[in-house]
Formats: C-alpha cells, sequence, structure tokens
C-alpha cells in the first residue's frame, strides 16, 4: 500500500509522458499512411517490366563496395507491406517513421550473388530505379537516401509524402528492401567467406558480418512478423517499448549502431515474454514493472554472456551449442529463431557494456531518486557532452587511412577505424579511463549515395572518455615494463615512440615510462596530450584535426598566464601562520579557542588576486566562552570589535604583522595576503530562531547568525572539495558565468556553491562529472531544468539528513508555497535551496533571486547550455567562438540589448581590471551621459608607490575596496525601487538597468514627464557614479511616434 | 499624414526646438541631448523631425507648446522649408551653447573628456551628416572662444594632478590630453552637434559628495587607525556602563522608595558559567536543553498516543488525511507541470 502510494506521481507522470509521445491512430493519420503507401505501390506499378539495370545507375557505389557482376531486369517487388514500429503501434513522437518493405523478386539474383557484394550493389540498383519513379510520382514532395543501422551498404529510401495533416507534421517513410528466401542460408554460414578478396594468402578468412548483414535482408520480415505478433493486443508491452524507444533516445551513448535500435528493444522485449526467455514478463505486469523488468535484465542478467536464443522454428533445427559456437565471433548474442544468424551482430562490447552501465544507473534512479526517478529516467538528456568527462571530436574529413583497405570487407572501413581508435585510447590511457566510447555517425541523411562512398567521412568521430578515478587519471608518471623485459620493453617503445624514456624509480627497478610533465593547474590537461599524442603518432593525424574539449573556458579562470591554484600552497601556509599566532596569544583577556576560514572552499578555489600582491579573505575567531559578555545586540558588536582591535594589536606588536581595522573587522597583512578576521560569538545564535513562512515583518538576521551560517556553509563545501577535487574549478566557472551575466545580485556565490555541491552529491542519471566542462554543463542544465516552482532542492553534503529531516524540508517546502498558489508570480524564495544547517531556504536564497530573475536564469542558462553542447558536438563552429564568439552568442558575453539601460564603467578603475574577460562597448542606441575617470584610485599599486613609507603603503593598500560594490549601493539607496540593478561582481565594466514597472500604461503627457524623468534619473545616476561612470546608454531609444 | 507625426512628435518633450521669441533668461544648461539615430533617420527618409535637441526640463513643456503651434502653422510650408526653419533654430541654439561655454566656471569642470571615444563619433558623425558640418562651420567662430577656454581649463587639471603624483602615466595622459584637445577641436569644427547631446559628469575628484572620491575618503575614514577605534569603543562602552548603572540605580531607587517593582521577563543571556563550579558551559548549554527537552517529549510519549482507542481512531484518520492531501496535491502539481509541458522528452 506504501509502495502504490508513492508510486502514485510516478505513476501519473508516466501516463502524461505516454500521452505525449504516443502517435494518435487516427483516421486522419492512418488514411495519410495508406494513402501515401498505396501511391507509392502505384509509383512502383509504373516502372517497364524487363528494365535492364546496370551498373551505370550508380557506378560510383558499385565500384566502391567492389561488387562485380550486377546486371539485371527489373521486376516488380511481390510485396509491398507496412511494417516495424508502425504496424506495432509502437511510434513514439517525434520522430514519425512508417516502415515499408519492398520484397525483391528472387528472379533478379542469380544463385551465387551473395557473393563479393553483389547482393548489395543490386539491392541498391533496385531502390536507384524505384526512386526515380518515385521522383516522377506526386506521393513524394522529397525522396532522399538513408542507411539501414548506420550501414552504409545498406541504403534504404526515405520518402517526405507530399500530404499533410497536422496531427503529425513530419511523417517519414522509409522503404525498406527485403529478400525473403533469395539464397541458401547455409552458404551464409559465419565460417563461410564470402568475399573472395578477403584472404590471406591462399586462406580464405570468415566474413561473418558481411554474411549477416545479408541474412538480416532474407529474415527481416519473418522477424518483423514475429515481434508483431507478440505485441499484437497487449498494450502494457507496446507501451513499455515506447517508454524504453523514450528512455534510449534521451542517451545518445546507447542509441547508435553498434549497440540499441527500437528493433532491437522489441525482439529483447519478446524474448523475455516467451518461453526461451523463461517469460520473465507477464500478462500481469503493469507498464513500469515491465520497463523495469527490461533494465533489470539488461544490467545484471547472466544470461548475455552465452547469449540469447529463441527456440528455433520450422525446418531449420540445430542444437543450441552448435549455434553457440558458430556466434562465437559475436561479443553480444541474440539469435533468431528461423535462420540461426545473430541479431546483434553490429553490436561492439563497448557499446554493450555501456547499455548495461545505463539500466544500472537508471536502475538506482528508480530507486534512489523522487517520484520513482521519473526526470532522470525520462527527461534528462544524457547525451555525450553531458555524460563524458572528456569529449574529443576527431574531424576525418579527407583521411585517406581510413578507406585505405577499401570501403567494404567484412566489416565496413569506418566501424573498423572506430575499433581501432578505441583499442588506441585503451592502450593509451590504460586505468586512466574508466569508459572510453568511440562513435562515428557517419551517414547523415540525404547523401548523394550514387556517387559512391567517399564523403562518410564528413561527419566527425567522437570520443567520449569517463574517467576512473581522478587520481589515476591525473597521474604523472605511467610506468611501463622492466628494462629487462625486452619484448615488452619494444612494444612499449614502439608504442609511445620518442614519449618512452628509461627511468629509475625509488624501489630501484629501471623501467620504461612517459613522463607528462606539467604543472599543477594543468593536470586536467594530461589526458589531451596522451590523446594527442597517440592519435596523431599511429593515425597520422594532424594536431588540427583532433579536438579536445577539456580546457576551451580555462581562459575565464585564468590570472595572467597562471592559475590562481598555483597560490594556494603558499595561501595555506600563511593561514597556518596567522592561526597559529593567533592561538598563542596570551594578552588578550580570552583566548582564542579556532580559527577558520569563511570563504568557501577558500583553499582549492581562491579568488583571484585582488591588489597588487593582495588576496583578501575573511576568516573567524571563536573565543572562549564567558560569562562577562554583556547584554544587548550593539554592546555584543562592540564589545567584538573591542576583541578584534585587541587581536590586532597583539599581532601587530608581538609579530610585527601589520593590521588595519574597521569597526566590524581586522586585516591583517601576513606572507603577502591579506586576511580579514571576525568574531563568532555563540550568543548571537541562541536570540535567533524564528519560525518560517509566518508573514511577519522578516527580521534581519544577525551578524552571528550569518557569521554562523557561513562557517558551516564553509566547513561543509571544504569537506566537499576533499572528497571532488574537481568541484573547485566547475564552481569557479558557474561563478564566473552567473557574474558574467550580470546576475551576481540574483544569485549569490553560496548558493552557486550548493548547486555545484548538488551535482556531485546527486549526479544520477551521471555519474558525479569529473571534468570542469561536463560539470559545468550540468550545472547550466540544472539550473535551466530544475522544477524550481514545485520542487525544494536540498543539498545533503554529509549525508546527515535523517528522514524526519527531509520532511520537515518538505513541510517547509509547502508552507512556502502557500502563497504563491495565491500568487503565481511570486514564490519567495523562488528557489528553495535546503541544507542540513538551513531547513528553511532561509540562507543564501531569501531575497534573491524572485521568480523574475530566476526566470531570466534558466533562459540564460538554457541557451549557454545548448551552445556548450554544440560547441561541444560540431565541428564547423571555429574554435575561436568559444572565448569571442558574436555578441549573443558567446557563454560569458551578455547580450546588452536586454537592459533598459546600460552603464559602462571606466576600466581601469575597477577593482579587478585584469578579470575584465570582454571589454563592453555599446553601439546602437541613445548615448546619454559621459564621464571622466576619477585620478584618486588605481586598483594597482604603482611602481611610485612602493617608495613611500610603510604607513603610506598601508593607505594606498585598499583591501576590500570595491567601487563597484559602492556605486551598486549608492544608485540603490538613492533610487530605491526605481529600477534593478544588474551587474557582474567579479570585474565586468557594464551594468544593466532595468526599470521596476510600475503597471499601468501611461499615455500622454504623463508619459512625456516619465521620460523627461528618466532621462534626469539617469544623469543623477551618472553623478552618484562620478570618476567612475564611462558613460550610459539607452539601447533602445525612446519611442517616439 | 506627416502633419499627424508632427504634431505628435512634438509633446514627447525629448525634443525641444529653441524658438527665437525664447526668454533670454531660459539659459539652456550645457546638457543638450541628441538622438544620433534619429538624425541618420531624418536624412534618409526625409521626415521633417529635424535635428531634435533635448534639453532643461523646467521649461521644456512650455517651449514645447510654443513649438505645436509654431509647426502647425508651418504645417503647410514644404518641407524644404521646414527643415530651413529647423536648421535656423538650431544654428541659435548653438550661439547660445557656446556663449554658455564660455562662462564654464573653473570648479563646475564641464572639462571634456573620452577623448578618443569623441574623436571616433566625430568622424562618425561626419560621414552621417554633411549639411550639418557646414552649419557648423558657421557657428565655429563663435565656438571657438568657449573651446578655449575648455581646453585651458582641460590642461590645467591635467597639470594638476601631473604635479600631485607626478607619474609617467599621468604625464602620458596630460601630453594625450594636449594632442587630442587639438584634435578634438578639429573634430568640434566638423561636427559639432554631436558632442553636445551627452551630458557630462566630471571626474568628481574635487566633490567629497558623491562618486569614487566619496567612496575611497569613507573607505579611509572608517579605518582611522587601531588606537583611534579603540578609544571609540570604550567611549561607547563607558556611556553604556554608566547607562545601565543608572537604570540599575533608578529602578533601585523605586524599589526602595514603594517596596515594591513589576517583575519583567529577562530575555538576556543564558547562564554560561556553573556558579558552583565556575566552568564555561555555554558552548552546551543548548544542546543539553534540547536534550532535556527531548527526553520530557519522549516521556510523555511513552504513556499515551494509543493508549485509548479514540487515539488510535485519530491517528489512523490523520494518517488517511495526509495520504489523500498528499495525492491531491500531486496532481495539482501534475495539473500545473502538465500546463508548463514538462512531459515531453524532446
Amino acid at each position: 500500500m506504501a509502495s502504490d502510494t508513492l508510486n502514485g506521481p510516478t505513476n501519473l507522470k508516466v501516463r502524461e509522458l505516454l500521452k505525449e509521445v504516443q502517435l494518435d491512430y487516427s483516421p486522419s493519420f492512418t488514411k495519410l499512411v495508406d494513402d501515401t503507401v498505396s501511391a507509392i505501390k502505384g509509383a512502383i506499378d509504373r516502372i517497364p517490366q524487363d528494365l535492364l539495370v546496370t551498373a551505370d545507375v550508380a557506378p560510383g557505389f558499385v565500384r566502391d563496395i567492389g561488387a562485380d557482376k550486377v546486371e539485371f531486369t527489373f521486376r516488380k517487388p511481390i510485396s509491398v507491406e507496412l511494417g516495424g514500429s508502425y504496424s506495432m503501434r509502437c511510434i513514439a513522437k517525434p520522430d514519425v517513421n512508417v516502415d515499408v518493405f519492398v520484397r525483391m523478386p528472387k528472379e533478379m539474383f542469380h544463385e551465387k550473388d551473395y557473393l563479393n557484394h553483389r547482393y548489395h550493389a543490386k539491392r541498391f540498383l533496385y531502390l536507384c530505379i524505384i526512386k526515380r519513379y518515385l521522383k516522377l510520382s506526386s506521393v513524394a514532395e522529397k525522396v532522399e537516401w538513408s542507411t539501414f543501422q548506420n550501414e552504409s551498404r545498406k541504403p534504404i529510401l526515405v520518402v517526405h509524402p507530399a500530404m499533410r495533416i497536422a496531427e503529425a507534421p513530419i511523417v517519414l517513410v522509409r522503404i525498406i528492401p527485403t529478400a525473403t528466401s533469395v539464397f541458401n542460408v547455409a552458404k551464409l554460414n559465419m565460417k563461410r567467406n564470402n568475399i573472395r578478396a578477403l584472404n590471406q594468402g591462399a586462406v580464405l578468412q570468415p566474413t561473418p558480418k558481411y554474411n549477416s548483414s545479408i541474412l538480416e535482408d532474407l529474415f527481416l520480415e519473418d522477424n518483423a512478423e514475429f515481434v508483431r505478433r507478440t505485441f499484437l493486443g497487449w498494450n502494457e508491452l507496446g507501451e513499455a517499448l515506447i517508454l524504453l524507444k523514450v528512455w534510449a533516445r534521451q542517451r545518445s551513448s546507447i542509441n547508435a549502431h553498434d549497440c540499441l535500435s527500437g528493433f532491437l528493444i522489441s525482439v529483447i522485449m519478446v524474448y523475455l515474454a516467451s518461453k526461451s526467455g523463461g517469460n520473465r514478463i507477464k500478462k500481469s505486469m503493469n507498464t513500469m514493472q515491465i520497463f523495469r523488468v527490461m533494465m533489470d535484465f539488461i544490467a545484471s542478467s547472466k544470461l548475455w554472456e552465452t547469449g540469447l536464443f529463441f527456440h528455433p522454428q520450422g525446418e531449420w533445427n540445430t542444437s543450441k551449442e552448435e549455434r553457440r559456437t558458430s556466434l562465437q565471433s559475436f561479443p553480444v548474442i541474440i539469435c533468431d529463431q528461423f535462420a540461426g544468424f545473430n541479431l546483434t551482430f553490429r553490436m561492439t562490447k563497448g557499446g554493450f557494456l555501456e547499455l548495461r552501465n545505463e539500466a544500472a544507473l537508471t536502475l538506482s534512479g528508480i530507486d534512489k531518486c523522487r517520484d520513482g526517478g521519473f526526470d532522470e529516467v525520462f527527461m534528462t538528456k544524457v547525451d555525450f557532452p553531458a555524460k563524458y568527462d572528456y569529449c574529443i571530436r576527431l574531424n576525418l574529413k579527407g583521411s585517406t587511412e581510413v578507406n585505405a583497405l577499401g570501403f567494404c570487407l567484412d566489416d565496413e572501413c569506418w566501424r573498423s577505424y572506430e575499433q581501432k581508435v578505441l583499442s588506441l585510447m585503451h592502450q593509451g590511457l590504460n586505468d586512466r579511463a574508466k569508459v572510453i566510447r568511440v562513435i562515428w555517425r557517419n551517414t547523415p541523411l540525404g547523401c548523394n549515395l550514387e556517387d559512391g562512398l567517399s564523403m562518410f567521412d564528413r561527419e566527425p568521430l567522437l570520443i567520449g572518455i569517463s574517467v576512473n578515478t581522478l587520481e589515476n587519471a591525473l597521474r604523472v608518471v605511467d610506468i611501463g615494463p622492466n628494462a629487462e623485459n625486452k619484448n615488452e620493453a619494444l612494444k612499449f617503445r614502439k608504442f609511445w615512440g620518442d614519449k618512452a624514456e628509461l627511468r629509475r624509480f625509488k624501489d630501484g627497478t629501471i623501467a620504461e615510462s612517459t613522463v607528462w610533465e606539467c604543472k599543477l593547474w594543468e593536470r586536467h590537461l594530461i589526458i589531451k596530450r596522451i590523446s594527442e599524442h597517440v592519435l596523431m603518432r599511429h593515425l597520422s593525424l594532424s594536431q588540427e584535426s583532433i579536438t579536445t574539449i577539456v580546457d576551451q573556458l580555462d581562459f575565464s579562470l585564468r590570472y595572467g598566464n597562471e592559475d590562481p591554484l598555483s597560490f594556494s600552497a603558499s595561501l595555506l601556509e600563511a593561514f597556518e601562520v596567522l592561526s597559529k599566532h593567533l592561538r598563542l596569544l596570551d594578552d588578550i583577556p580570552l583566548t582564542v579557542s579556532s580559527v577558520q576560514p569563511l570563504d568557501p572552499g577558500f583553499l582549492s578555489q581562491p579568488k583571484l588576486p585582488i591588489l597588487y600582491y593582495c588576496i583578501d579573505l575573511q576568516g573567524y575567531v571563536y573565543l572562549e566562552g564567558s560569562g562577562n559578555w554583556p547584554m544587548g545586540d550593539v554592546a555584543i558588536e562592540k564589545t567584538k570589535s573591542a576583541f578584534l582591535l585587541k587581536i590586532g594589536q597583539s599581532l601587530q606588536s608581538n609579530w610585527g604583522m601589520i593590521c588595519n581595522a574597521t569597526e566590524d573587522d581586522v586585516v591583517v597583512f601576513t606572507s603577502g595576503y591579506a586576511f580579514r578576521l571576525k568574531i563568532l560569538h555563540e550568543k548571537g545564535l541562541t536570540l535567533t530562531k524564528w519560525p518560517m513562512g509566518s508573514n511577519q515583518v522578516k527580521r534581519v538576521p544577525s551578524t552571528d547568525k550569518i557569521l554562523y551560517m557561513r562557517s558551516q556553509h564553509a566547513s561543509m563545501i571544504n569537506g566537499l572539495q576533499g572528497r571532488y577535487p574537481i568541484y573547485g574549478p566547475v564552481v569557479r566557472l558557474a561563478k564566473r558565468w552567473v557574474a558574467a551575466h550580470l546576475l551576481s545580485t540574483s544569485l549569490g556565490e553560496e548558493a552557486i556553491e550548493l548547486l555545484v555541491a548538488y551535482l556531485f552529491l546527486k549526479p544520477l542519471p551521471f555519474h558525479a562529472p569529473s571534468s570542469r566542462i561536463t560539470g559545468f554543463l550540468r550545472f547550466l542544465r540544472l539550473l535551466s531544468e530544475y522544477d524550481w516552482a514545485f520542487s525544494a532542492l536540498v543539498v545533503d553534503i554529509n549525508g546527515d539528513l535523517t528522514p524526519n529531516d527531509e520532511k520537515e524540508v518538505n513541510g517547509n517546502f509547502i508552507s512556502s508555497r502557500k502563497a504563491y498558489e495565491e500568487n503565481m508570480q511570486n514564490a519567495s524564495p523562488a528557489m528553495f535551496l535546503a541544507t542540513a544547517y538551513d531547513k528553511v531556504s532561509d540562507a543564501w536564497t531569501r531575497s534573491s533571486p524572485t521568480s523574475s530573475e530566476l526566470r531570466r536564469l534558466a533562459a540564460y542558462a538554457k541557451s549557454s547550455a545548448n551552445l556548450l553542447a554544440k560547441l561541444n558536438l560540431e565541428d564547423q563552429l571555429d574554435s575561436y567562438r568559444w572565448e569571442v564568439g558574436n555578441n549573443t552568442r558567446c557563454l560569458f558575453r551578455t547580450p546588452l540589448s536586454n537592459y533598459n539601460a546600460i552603464v559602462l564603467l571606466h576600466r581601469d578603475r575597477l577593482p579587478y581590471p585584469q578579470h575584465l574577460l570582454f571589454p563592453s562597448e555599446v553601439n546602437q542606441g541613445m548615448h546619454v551621459v559621459r564621464g571622466k575617470p576619477s585620478k584618486k584610485f588605481h586598483p594597482f599599486l604603482l611602481p611610485g608607490d612602493m617608495k613611500g613609507s610603510l604607513e603610506e603603503l598601508k593607505h594606498k593598500l585598499m583591501v576590500n575596496f570595491d567601487p563597484l560594490r559602492c556605486f551598486v549601493g549608492d544608485v540603490e539607496k538613492e533610487f530605491p525601487n526605481k529600477f534593478k540593478v544588474w551587474y557582474d561582481s567579479l570585474g565586468g565594466d557594464a551594468i544593466g538597468l532595468t526599470w521596476e514597472q510600475s503597471g499601468s500604461k501611461k499615455r500622454g503627457r504623463e508619459e512625456i514627464a516619465e521620460e523627461e524623468d528618466l532621462f534626469n534619473v539617469l544623469k543623477s545616476v551618472g553623478e552618484v557614479g562620478k570618476g567612475f561612470v564611462r558613460s550610459i546608454y539607452l539601447p533602445k531609444a525612446p519611442k517616439l511616434k | 499624414m506627416e502633419r499627424d507625426m508632427l504634431t505628435e512628435a512634438k509633446p514627447t518633450g525629448l525634443k525641444k526646438i529653441k524658438k527665437k521669441d525664447k526668454p533670454t533668461e531660459t539659459v539652456p544648461e550645457t546638457n543638450t541631448y541628441e538622438v544620433k539615430e534619429e538624425k541618420k533617420r531624418n536624412k534618409s527618409l526625409g521626415q521633417k523631425r529635424g535635428v531634435t535637441v533635448m534639453g532643461s526640463r523646467s521649461k521644456a513643456t512650455v517651449v514645447g507648446q510654443h513649438d505645436i503651434e509654431a509647426f502647425k502653422s508651418d504645417g503647410a510650408l514644404s518641407e524644404k522649408n521646414k527643415r530651413k526653419l529647423l536648421r535656423k533654430m538650431k544654428r541659435k541654439r548653438d550661439r547660445m551653447n557656446v556663449s554658455e561655454i564660455g562662462k564654464v566656471d573653473v570648479l563646475q569642470d564641464y572639462v571634456e573628456y573620452a577623448l578618443d571615444e569623441q574623436n571616433g563619433e566625430h568622424t562618425h558623425g561626419k560621414k552621417e551628416d554633411g549639411k550639418l558640418r557646414k552649419k557648423g562651420r558657421r557657428t565655429e567662430k563663435t565656438k571657438k572662444a568657449g573651446i578655449d577656454e575648455v581646453n585651458v581649463l582641460c590642461n590645467k587639471v591635467e597639470d594638476d594632478s601631473k604635479e600631485e603624483n607626478g607619474k609617467s602615466r599621468k604625464a602620458r595622459r596630460s601630453k594625450k590630453g594636449h594632442l587630442s584637445s587639438k584634435k578634438e577641436e578639429k573634430a568640434l569644427e566638423k561636427s559639432e552637434p554631436a558632442q553636445d547631446e551627452v551630458y557630462e559628469i566630471s571626474s568628481g575628484d574635487e566633490d567629497c559628495s558623491r562618486g569614487m572620491r566619496k567612496w575611497i575618503t569613507e573607505y579611509h575614514q572608517s579605518r582611522p587607525g587601531l588606537e583611534i577605534l579603540q578609544h571609540r569603543i570604550d567611549d561607547f562602552m563607558t556611556a553604556y556602563e554608566e547607562q545601565e548603572e543608572q537604570a540599575r540605580k533608578e529602578q533601585e531607587a523605586l524599589a526602595a522608595e514603594g517596596g515594591w517593582t513589576v517583575v519583567v521577563h529577562h530575555k538576556g543571556r543564558k547562564k554560561t558559567t556553573d556558579t558552583e563550579s565556575g566552568i564555561a558551559v555555554g558552548s552546551v548549554a543548548q544542546a543539553a536543553v534540547l536534550e532535556r527537552e527531548a527526553k520530557k517529549k519522549s516521556k510523555t510519549k511513552d504513556v499515551g498516543v494509543d493508549f485509548y482507542r479514540f487515539q488510535k481512531r485519530e491517528a489512523q484518520r490523520n494518517e488517511i488525511m495526509a495520504l489523500q492531501s498528499k495525492f491531491e496535491q500531486d496532481k495539482k502539481r501534475i495539473q500545473q507541470l502538465r500546463a508548463a509541458r514538462k512531459f515531453r522528452p524532446y
């Protein structure tokens, strides 16, 4: 009963999903299909009989597949039948493909046409003739070539029907030739050679794939009919098939020619529903149960090792053992029941392992995630860029090596090349990689096949790499065979070339090895270097044709030529020294009991240096308890300040550290860094606990409360950082992105840190990311796809939330959404982020982002994610687009036209001018204000400044002085509720202003007054930022009728 | 149609054409604006909007009304004439501007900056607006006097800064200033109108009330040095303690007087030190309290909950209600999700 209520929403959701993807077999739709098919039939009927077909119809194709005798006289097809998913009513939108089987007559083939690609050539020529006549008829708007399961020697015709209906705007009719009982099956035995060119000396090699390719056509109709019969009238089975198709389509790594197809899914289902498969799928099961059985079977069944065998049918009858031995050359076996050939003859080992991985991940998603993992299983796109940590793209256009031995032997050259690349990558990366996947989707729709197969190298080949552990992946030295082992050493040298070197190791062994020396922050490039080295050495590729997606966004994290990560060792040291000094202070009334860094990810994601050599970092000091603290908030704060001053003085006199203080904090300069100290007093915490959702005036949390939250947050994030070293770079990219789009006010740094943390803690349907770009892409997708309106995001960093806690969080969430239901515009907080230390989402997202800000965030994230994925997969976008690009499409450059007014700042007066990624300019609209830069402030210490006294230097060194923040603060103070300020806290030179909508449309005079007012307001904004504002623009000049 | 556009365009107030009969004391501020694109359109499309200029707000409406009338009567005029008229008006305005610039106070410091930007703009303007150039030349003479003053001023400021910090960078800038002020002069001659549309703000270095200078001052003011801060806090604490003392005394006096006092709930701190042993217990106090509370709760729970039959029945009913409400919630969510088309996997 409990599970029923648990599954409630899941089932509802699955129903809704099915409604979306199932095709309505309305009379108009079936009529469209029937009409189209009969029109096709009619067109074919018009082809004159006894037409002599020769190789001249498509000389290029015949030449490239290497067929010798191909002439035949055209005969009408024996039958033209609907088949495939349409006949089973299992089409899943949006791909509406209607398969039509055209059975070729036996007379057009000679007895021995199974030899030397003669069958394939005639098959193609037959389609050529049909295509010619279809084009003449009015049934097709367009007729294109495609291929059957990416196998280029088996083309099919795709007809775009001229007729259209509204329910299914895009219907494609695929014409698939079949060759039922054309050849003697025994001649196509797996052991036989049927391509005479394929020999080693006098020994002819068996051609199992080639044979299977022909056998497939011989029994295509029989198998399709067999599947159809099982599905007939079994509603749940059909629905489960559609779900499985949706599932597979979301996963581009398994929805591929060397892995799964819709037909293979249905075959496996039929197997499980039949006696051969032990009736694992029963009539009593519902749709989701069948889905689960399938996942379970794929993920964990032992049967895959021996293969799946249907009970043989008809006259063909051999023992299972016999069939097994005949098929043993294939990594995965699903033996068909008619001729004992392997239905999965295209499936590779890598593809199959990936399929099992995905199924296993899906199962854990179903078990662990909310609503039965519905979103993770069906709605999340698991494509190459998001799934794999490293993506490599090979551009092989015009590469002669691919087809050096000919296009088609037993296997096709592209498939062999995939295998070659895969084995090279395996050998090169070794245990660095957990999974390597190589896919070359090389047969796009609409090629001109008549001219041959040489254009099938145009699409890029994709390599996806999942990293094993980061420790392995970032290893600098690979130790090879011992030098004494001559044979192995020679092999090693041959593989690595000049990268191999003989080294003596600490334990005294002398071994061949490869060393990938690099700086600490460049370790993530090792995999790229290895792959490029290996591929270039063995495939004679140029560097330009290899694109590794790994460091393309690093430019945004660099400081000068270095990653600030290089400072972390000295920073850590400085912090240790400081905290030691602090704890040893004995001339203050209370002793310091602990010192903690406050900036989250303090060490692994440092902020960039701010002033000349100063890094501003916050830490807090925890004093031992005492009964002598005063009462009252103000007095407590003053006492804390007094303590801080004492600490500062003491540090100054005891250790000669320079200190600088305000009433709130003390800045200590030591070893080239500036540390800002604050005091956390636990008393402030006990005072502040207020109920959530009550509509009282929101209390401003006390400074201690804020400090406490921050310290909790910082220590959790530091813990997470230890577990996932890649967390730091991902967070930095995410922050950079948010800031670059002027959303710094909307999404605070801590909120970003939590969102990224979520990616690592709840990675399903992926594994936790192991590269910055993958992590960043998933961050963008999370931001844009998460259902913020109806779900809380719980980030449980140390796994210390109990079910009761989660219930509490959920309760808090629901009460926070009560208000939302009344007023759809304002949910507060719009982004509900709950953590162990903050179950009411009060700490970071209480007031921002607002619903409208969140919408903006999501929209930006979506377009950025799409662009990032595209950059990952496609070649035609030039590589420089990663950095520059045009205004609207760049990842880190925001379109300025989305604001009502733009304030540009003086670049050299920014607190961190070196952080500016792209200088902003406005070329359109109206220039309203122009300002001069102040001469009072320089973000850098100038050489002249260094000559002055220490005191002067201290004066010049303005730690934590941020004119941008001052300006924004002043603007918001002077014009409350006038407009919303969008800015980049990490160092952009543009600020966007949007008016707060007053709602009612004003007309006539009022409008004039308003616009007049507008200019005055903008002028005052400029005045507020005197010395800092460069210019103010109105991108859209005011409307003038 | 055209007429309509005219009359409508006028009262937007963004563009104000100064008329000859304008009272002289309405000295326009130097902050005048222009829509550059307007100009372009104006030229290419032959609309008769003329060079649109925006001026000081206070007089805008008055003048605007004058304009409407003027234009209504102009309506019949040919387009050419209209443009001529507009140009005339503009010239007039220019002259006034020039005299205005001349008057610029040294401290007002409306010094031209953004030299490079401007130059770029000027050349742009040049291409765009051949006709206006002509007119610009005509006003050149009067203009020049003003510009000279501006330049002197400009240089002066630069020199000041040079003296002030004697940095090579500054020197370069000031050199550049000289150079480009010449350039600027030329540019001004060519296409003066582009220049006075944009409101200029000074660097604000002389003025502490707003902008960069203010922030820097505030920054330094908040960091007067450890000793001074210490003094301030000491002063505060003494005052605070005195105040407390005062309050206490008053209370005591009251108590002594009347013999009784109102007992108020003391919201203050919890005990952080054990009175007997003197051990600090502050950091554990809260946890201890919570624990105690939890214990209390669990004790009360031991008895009851499902002791009476009605309790059991109630519990059951509550559970069912909870489930029902959850189901309802889920359904509502589904509806909302459906509305948002969240079920389409593509």
